[in-house]
C-alpha cells in the first residue's frame, strides 16, 4: 500500500519546489551572486583572487571572469553568471554593474510578489519601465557626437580603468588604448568606420614594471627565427606568408611506388630533398626576406635562407599569420601551384613592412613586423611583475578598448559614476506616477532598483551611502523639476573625498551602448528568473538494483 | 521549511574583506622570512631536498623558492616575483622578496586603521614613481671599457655568493666571458649580449674550483668516433654539418621488391657508393676536423679517418652554434652545397682531454672567439651547481652593466638615501596618502637592517647611526659594511650594483604589492574555465 502513497499522480525522479517558495529561492541566489561581485564595482572596488583547483591563480576585478570561474550550481545563479557572460561579449564592459541591477530588480520583485502581485504584472510593469528609461536616457543624458574629441575618447577609456588594476597608471594606458584603436581603424564598404579591436594583438611578458608597457605600430608575433645565423633585423621587409611546409616532401600517405630499376630509389630520395629547395629558390627569386610558415622548416633547408639573407620564421601561428598578411597586404599562400599546374611564387604575393626586427623582452624573444604597409596594426606588449598581474592587465586592456571601440563606432556618451541610474530612478519615479494601471508598482520598484548602483559605489568607497544618494537624487530632482537648472542633470558622485559633483566636466564618461544594453540585458533577465514558479530538480541517474541505504530510507524494511 | 540555498559548489571555499587582507600581508611576509637570511655578505646556504630525494645547496633566493611548494595563493605570487627578477636581470632575486614583504607589512597598519586600500596603492604608486627618480639621480656613469671598474662591480655581486671565496677568479671568469659574447651591431648600434646561447657553463666534477677557466672557444662532451683519427690538431680547417654522413631512407615510404639476385648486390653497393660520394663531398675542402649534428656510419668513419680527418658525431645544435660563432664558419646541411667560405679557420688548437672517466674535445685558441665554454671544476656535483648559478648571476650584472653603464652605492647605501629623501618629501605632501608614503620610505630600511642582522650586529644601533649619517648633505654613499656590521663609505669599500638591477627590484616589489593590496576576496576550489566539474579536489586551505 506503501508504494500508491509515494506514487503521486505525476512521478517525478527528483525534488520539486513550487510557487512562492521558488521565487524565494531564486532571488536569494541571485542576491548571493550579486554580493560576490559587489565589491569590485567601482574606482575603489577591490579584486578578487580566485584559485581553482590545480591551485591556479587568477586575480581579477571583472565580474564577468570571476562568475564564469566560479563553480556555480544554483539555476537561477547559473542565469546570471550567463548574463555576465552575455554582456562581456556583446559590449565588453560594465559585467558588473549588469549583474548588480538584475539582481537588485529581482529583489524588489520578490518583494512585490509577497504583497500579492501576479508576477506577469510585475513582468510587464519592468518591460515598460526599461522601454522608457532608455528612452529617456537616449533623449535626455546621452552627451552627442559632435563634441565628441580625442581627450572624451580617452575619458571613456579612464573610466573604465579607474576600477582596475591599471587604474593608477590610466594615463598611459587610455593614450595607449585609444591609439591602438585608432590603428586598427578601417571603413568598410558602406563608409562606416570599424574598429575591430580584435587585431589589437595583446601579448604579455613578466618584468618590467606596468609603466614600461608600450605599444608598438605593428605586429608583434611570439616566435623566434628558426636558425641563429639569420638576420634579426631587416629594413624594408618584403613578407611571404606560407601556409605549408619547407620540409622533405613526403608523399600522401599510402602511395606505393613500384621501382624497376634500384638507381631509381636514389632519384626519389633526391628529388624529395630537390622540391623544397626549388620552392624556397621560387620565393626568394620574387624577392622575399622575410618567410613566414606555418608549418616547419627543415634544418637542411635553413642555409638556403641565411646565405639569402633572409629570415625564416617557422611555426607561426595561422591566427597571427592571417592578420600579419592582412596588414602587410600579404596574401596567404597555402600552396605554390597555378592553375597551369605549376608551381610559382609571383612578387604580388609579398606583403610590405618597413622593418621586421627580433627584440629581447625578458627572457624571451619576439618578432616585431612595424609599420605595415596597406594597414596600420597595433600591438600591445604587457610588462608587470607576475604572470597574474599581466592577465589581469590584459582583461583591463581589453575592457577599455571595447569601451572605446564602443565610443568611437556609436559616436555617444553618457557621464558615469552613479549619473544616470540616478536620473533615470527620478525620472521613473515621476512615470510611474502618471501610469494609473497596476504596473505601477514595478515601475516604482524598477526606479529604486536602479539606485542600486550608486549606492555600491558609495559603500565600496567607504562613504555615507544613504546620504550621498539623497543628495544625488535631490540634485536630479532640481534638474528634471526645474528647467531653469538643467544643467544640474550631469550631478554624480565623486568617490576619493565622497562628494557629488559635475561628473560630465570631470570627465567620468561612459559609452551609452554600455548603459542601454545593461539596462535591458539586466531587466531581461530579472524576467526571465521571475517567470519560474516551478523547479523540477532531477536526482542523478540511480544504478540498478537498491542498495540497502536506499531501502532503509524508503521505509521498505519497516514491515 | 528552511532549506539552505546552495549557490556555490560546496567544495569551493570563500574568504572575504579583511581577512583576505591581513592573510596575504602575512603569505607574504612568512615568505620573506623563509629567505632573509640569505642576504648580504655573511649570508648562509640553505639545503633543500626534493620529494626525490635531490638535493639543492644554495642562497640564491629564486632557486630556493622554486623547491617550495605553498599552499596559500598570494605566497605563490610572491614566489613568482623572484623568477621574473631572475629572468629579467638575473640578480636580486633575494632582494626583491624581501622588499616585498616588507613593503605588505607596511601596509597592515593602515590596513588595520581602516584606510582603503586603494588609497594605500596611490601612495605606493607615487612613492614609486619618486624612487626611480631618486635611483637616477643617484647613480654614476661608469666605464665599462675599464676592466678595472668592471672587476669592482661584479666583485660586489659575487661578495654575497659562496664563490666569494674564489672572488677574483671568478670575477675574471664572468667579466672575461661577457665581453667575449658581447657583439656590436653595426646596423642598430645595439649592444647584443646573448649569455644563454653562446657562454655555456660546463661542470666537470673533479679537480679544484682554481682550475676552472674561461675557455678561448667550446669545449663538448664528446670524443672522436675512429680511434684511428688525430686528436690534437693545430690550425684546425673546421666544418661543421647538421647532415647525417650515413645512409638515409627517403621520406616518402619505398617498397622494394627485388626479382634478381644480383639486384641486391647492387641496392647494397648504391648504399656505399652514396657514402662514399658524400665523403668525397668532404674531403674535397681538405678539412682537418669534422662536426655534425647527426650520425657517422662506420663506412664513413673509415674513409674520413683514411683521409686524415678527425670526426664527430651527434653534436648538440646549440653546441654546433658555439662552434660556428668560435671559429667563424657557417653550418653546412648538404655536403655537396660546401663551400670554402663554410669553413672554420679562426681556432689555433684541437685536442681530446681526459677528465676522470670522460673525454672531452676542447676547440681552444680561436683568434676571435664570439662564444666561450666555462669550465667550473669543483669537489661535487652540488657545489658544483651552486657556483654556477652565482656564476650566472655575476655574468648577468657584467651584461647589466655593459647594457646601461650606471651603477648605485650597495651595501643599503642606496635604501638609505632613497629613504631619506622621501621622508623629506613626504613632509610636503598633504592628505592621507603622506602616511604610506612615508611608510615606503621607512619599509626600504630592511635592506640595511638585515645586512646588519644577518653578520650579527646590533641593529638598532647601527641603523640609528646611519640614518643620522644620512641626515646630512654628501654622505649618499655610505652604509653597511655586510662583513663587519660597520657603517662605511661604500665608495671606499668599492661595493657597488647596476642601476637596472636597482630598479627592477624596486619595481617589481611594489607593484606586487600593489597587486596583492587589491585583493579583498579569495575563493578557492572555483573551476577551470573549460569548465572542468566534479573533480572535486579538496579546497586548498589557506595557510
Amino acid at each position: 500500500m506503501m508504494n500508491i502513497e509515494t506514487q503521486a499522480p505525476l512521478t517525478v525522479a527528483g525534488e520539486r519546489t513550487t510557487g512562492k517558495n521558488v521565487r524565494t529561492q531564486n532571488v536569494l541566489a541571485a542576491s548571493s551572486i550579486a554580493n560576490i561581485v559587489k565589491s569590485s564595482l567601482g574606482p575603489v572596488g577591490l579584486d578578487k583572487m580566485l584559485v581553482d583547483d590545480v591551485g591556479d591563480v587568477t586575480v581579477t576585478n571583472d565580474g564577468a571572469t570571476i562568475l564564469k570561474l566560479l563553480d556555480v550550481e544554483h539555476p537561477a545563479a547559473k542565469v546570471l553568471c550567463e548574463l555576465a557572460d552575455l554582456q562581456d561579449q556583446e559590449v565588453g564592459d560594465g559585467t558588473t554593474s549588469v549583474v548588480l541591477i538584475a539582481a537588485e530588480l529581482l529583489k524588489n520583485a520578490d518583494q512585490l510578489a509577497q504583497m500579492k502581485i501576479h508576477p506577469t504584472s510585475i513582468i510587464s510593469g519592468y518591460r515598460l519601465a526599461c522601454k522608457e528609461a532608455v528612452r529617456y536616457m537616449n533623449e535626455n543624458l546621452t552627451i552627442p557626437g559632435g563634441e565628441l574629441g580625442r581627450e572624451v575618447v580617452i575619458n571613456c577609456a579612464k573610466t573604465s580603468m579607474s576600477s582596475k588594476i591599471i587604474g593608477v597608471d590610466s594615463e598611459l594606458f587610455s593614450t595607449m588604448v585609444v591609439d591602438a584603436a585608432n590603428a586598427v581603424k578601417f571603413v568598410d564598404g558602406k563608409g562606416v568606420a570599424k574598429y575591430p579591436i580584435k587585431s589589437v594583438n595583446i601579448l604579455k611578458a613578466h618584468g618590467k614594471s606596468a609603466k614600461e608597457s608600450i605599444l608598438v605600430n605593428g605586429y608583434a608575433v611570439n616566435c623566434t627565427v628558426a636558425s641563429e645565423a639569420m638576420p634579426k633585423k631587416i629594413v624594408g621587409a618584403k613578407i611571404a606568408c606560407l601556409d605549408f611546409n619547407l620540409q622533405k616532401t613526403k608523399m600522401k600517405m599510402g602511395v606505393h611506388i613500384v621501382v624497376e630499376n634500384p638507381e631509381n630509389l636514389e632519384d626519389i630520395r633526391r628529388r624529395e630533398i630537390d622540391i623544397t629547395k626549388e620552392r624556397i629558390a621560387k620565393i626568394m627569386a620574387a624577392g622575399a626576406n622575410v618567410i613566414l610558415t606555418t608549418g616547419g622548416i627543415d634544418d637542411l633547408n635553413l642555409k638556403y635562407f641565411v646565405e639569402a639573407g633572409a629570415m625564416g620564421v617557422r611555426r607561426v601561428l595561422k591566427r597571427d599569420l592571417k592578420r600579419v598578411a592582412k596588414a602587410t597586404g600579404a596574401t596567404l599562400c597555402s600552396t605554390l601551384a597555378n592553375l597551369e599546374g605549376e608551381e610559382s611564387f609571383d612578387s604580388s604575393l609579398l606583403g610590405h613592412a618597413e622593418e621586421v626586427v627580433q627584440e629581447r623582452i625578458c627572457d624571451d624573444e619576439l618578432i616585431f613586423i612595424k609599420s605595415p604597409k596597406v594597414r596600420s596594426a597595433a600591438s600591445i606588449i604587457l610588462r608587470g611583475p607576475t604572470d597574474v598581474a599581466c592577465d589581469e592587465m590584459e582583461r583591463s586592456l581589453h575592457d577599455a578598448l571595447c569601451v572605446v571601440k564602443r565610443v568611437l563606432e556609436s559616436k555617444s556618451v553618457v557621464p558615469g559614476g552613479g549619473t544616470v541610474e540616478a536620473a533615470l530612478s527620478i525620472f521613473l519615479e515621476n512615470y510611474a506616477t502618471s501610469v494609473s494601471s497596476r504596473e505601477q508598482l514595478a515601475i516604482a520598484e524598477f526606479a529604486h532598483s536602479l539606485l542600486v548602483i550608486p549606492k555600491t559605489l558609495a559603500i565600496n568607497a567607504a562613504q555615507d551611502a544613504t546620504e550621498l544618494v539623497a543628495k544625488l537624487r535631490a540634485f536630479h530632482n532640481e534638474a528634471q523639476c526645474n528647467p531653469k537648472r538643467r544643467d544640474l542633470k550631469w550631478t554624480g558622485l565623486e568617490l576619493t573625498t565622497g562628494v557629488v559633483r559635475d561628473n560630465k566636466a570631470a570627465g567620468v564618461l561612459e559609452p551609452t551602448m554600455i548603459k542601454s544594453k545593461s539596462i535591458k540585458l539586466a531587466t531581461e533577465a530579472a524576467i526571465t528568473i521571475l517567470r519560474i514558479d516551478d523547479l523540477i530538480k532531477l536526482y542523478p541517474e540511480r544504478k540498478e538494483g537498491k542498495s540497502y541505504q536506499d531501502a532503509l530510507n524508503a521505509g521498505e524494511l519497516d514491515m | 521549511m528552511a532549506a539552505p540555498v546552495l549557490v556555490l559548489n560546496q567544495n569551493s571555499k570563500r574568504e572575504s574583506g579583511r581577512k583576505v587582507q591581513l592573510g596575504n600581508v602575512n603569505a607574504a611576509k612568512t615568505i620573506a622570512d623563509v629567505i632573509r637570511t640569505c642576504l648580504g655578505p655573511r649570508s648562509m646556504l640553505k639545503m633543500l631536498m626534493d620529494p626525490m630525494g635531490g638535493i639543492v645547496m644554495t642562497n640564491d633566493g629564486n632557486a630556493i623558492l622554486r623547491e617550495i611548494t605553498v599552499q596559500h595563493p598570494a605566497a605563490k605570487t610572491m614566489i613568482e616575483i623572484s623568477r621574473t627578477q631572475d629572468e629579467e636581470v638575473g640578480d636580486g632575486t633575494t632582494s626583491v622578496i624581501i622588499l616585498a614583504g616588507e613593503m605588505m607589512s607596511a601596509a597592515q597598519q593602515f590596513l588595520e586603521q581602516k584606510m582603503h586600500p586603494t588609497v594605500i596603492i596611490a601612495a605606493y604608486r607615487k612613492a614609486l614613481d619618486d624612487m626611480q627618480d631618486l635611483l637616477t639621480q643617484l647613480s654614476v656613469e661608469v666605464d665599462v671599457t675599464k676592466n678595472e671598474e668592471m672587476r669592482k662591480i661584479v666583485k660586489s655581486a659575487i661578495g654575497t655568493k659562496f664563490i666569494n671565496k674564489w672572488a677574483n677568479l671568478a670575477c675574471d671568469m664572468a667579466i672575461k666571458s661577457v665581453s667575449t659574447v658581447a657583439i656590436e651591431n653595426a646596423s642598430t648600434g645595439r649592444r647584443e649580449i646573448d649569455i644563454k646561447r653562446y657562454a655555456k657553463v660546463e661542470k666537470v666534477p673533479g679537480g679544484t674550483l682554481e682550475d676552472s677557466e674561461v675557455l678561448n672557444g667550446v669545449m663538448l662532451n664528446k670524443d672522436v668516433t675512429h680511434p684511428g683519427m688525430r686528436r690534437k690538431i693545430e690550425n684546425p680547417r673546421i666544418l661543421l654539418l647538421d647532415c647525417s654522413l650515413e645512409y638515409q631512407k627517403g621520406e616518402s615510404q619505398t617498397d622494394l621488391e627485388l626479382s634478381k639476385d644480383t639486384d641486391f648486390e647492387k641496392i647494397l653497393q648504391m648504399e656505399e657508393e652514396h657514402v662514399k660520394r658524400v665523403t668525397n663531398d668532404i674531403i674535397k675542402f681538405k678539412p682537418d676536423l669534422v662536426f655534425t649534428e647527426k650520425g657517422i656510419s662506420d663506412l664513413a668513419q673509415y674513409f674520413l679517418a683514411k683521409a686524415n680527418i678527425t670526426a664527430i658525431r651527434r653534436v648538440r645544435k646549440s653546441d654546433n652554434n658555439r662552434i660556428a660563432r668560435a671559429c667563424g664558419g657557417t653550418v653546412c646541411s648538404r655536403t655537396d652545397e660546401i663551400r670554402e667560405e663554410d669553413i672554420g679557420t679562426g681556432a689555433g688548437l684541437f685536442e681530446i682531454k681526459k677528465y676522470g672517466d670522460e673525454y672531452f674535445t676542447f676547440i681552444t685558441k680561436c683568434k676571435d672567439p664570439k662564444a666561450c665554454t666555462i669550465l667550473l671544476r669543483g669537489a661535487s656535483k652540488d657545489i658544483l651547481m651552486e657556483v654556477e648559478r652565482n656564476l650566472q648571476d655575476a655574468m648577468q650584472v657584467a651584461r647589466n652593466v655593459m647594457v646601461n653603464p650606471r651603477l648605485l652605492p650597495g651595501g643599503g647605501a642606496v635604501e638609505m638615501a632613497v629613504a631619506q629623501l622621501m621622508r623629506e618629501k613626504s613632509k610636503s605632501m598633504t592628505g592621507v596618502e603622506q602616511w604610506p608614503y612615508r611608510a615606503v620610505a621607512d619599509s626600504l630600511e630592511v635592506i640595511p637592517r638585515t645586512l646588519i642582522q644577518n653578520c650579527g650586529a646590533s641593529t638598532i644601533r647601527t641603523i640609528t647611526a646611519l640614518r643620522a649619517k644620512h641626515a646630512s648633505d654628501g654622505n649618499e654613499s655610505w652604509g653597511v659594511n655586510g662583513e663587519t656590521g660597520d657603517i662605511q663609505d661604500m665608495k671606499e669599500l668599492d661595493v657597488w650594483e647596476p642601476l637596472s638591477v636597482k630598479l627592477q627590484i624596486y619595481k617589481t616589489a611594489m607593484e606586487t604589492a600593489m597587486l596583492l593590496l587589491r585583493i579583498d576576496d579569495i575563493v578557492s576550489g572555483s573551476k577551470k574555465a573549460e569548465g572542468k566539474e566534479g573533480t572535486s579536489a579538496p579546497a586548498p586551505t589557506a595557510q
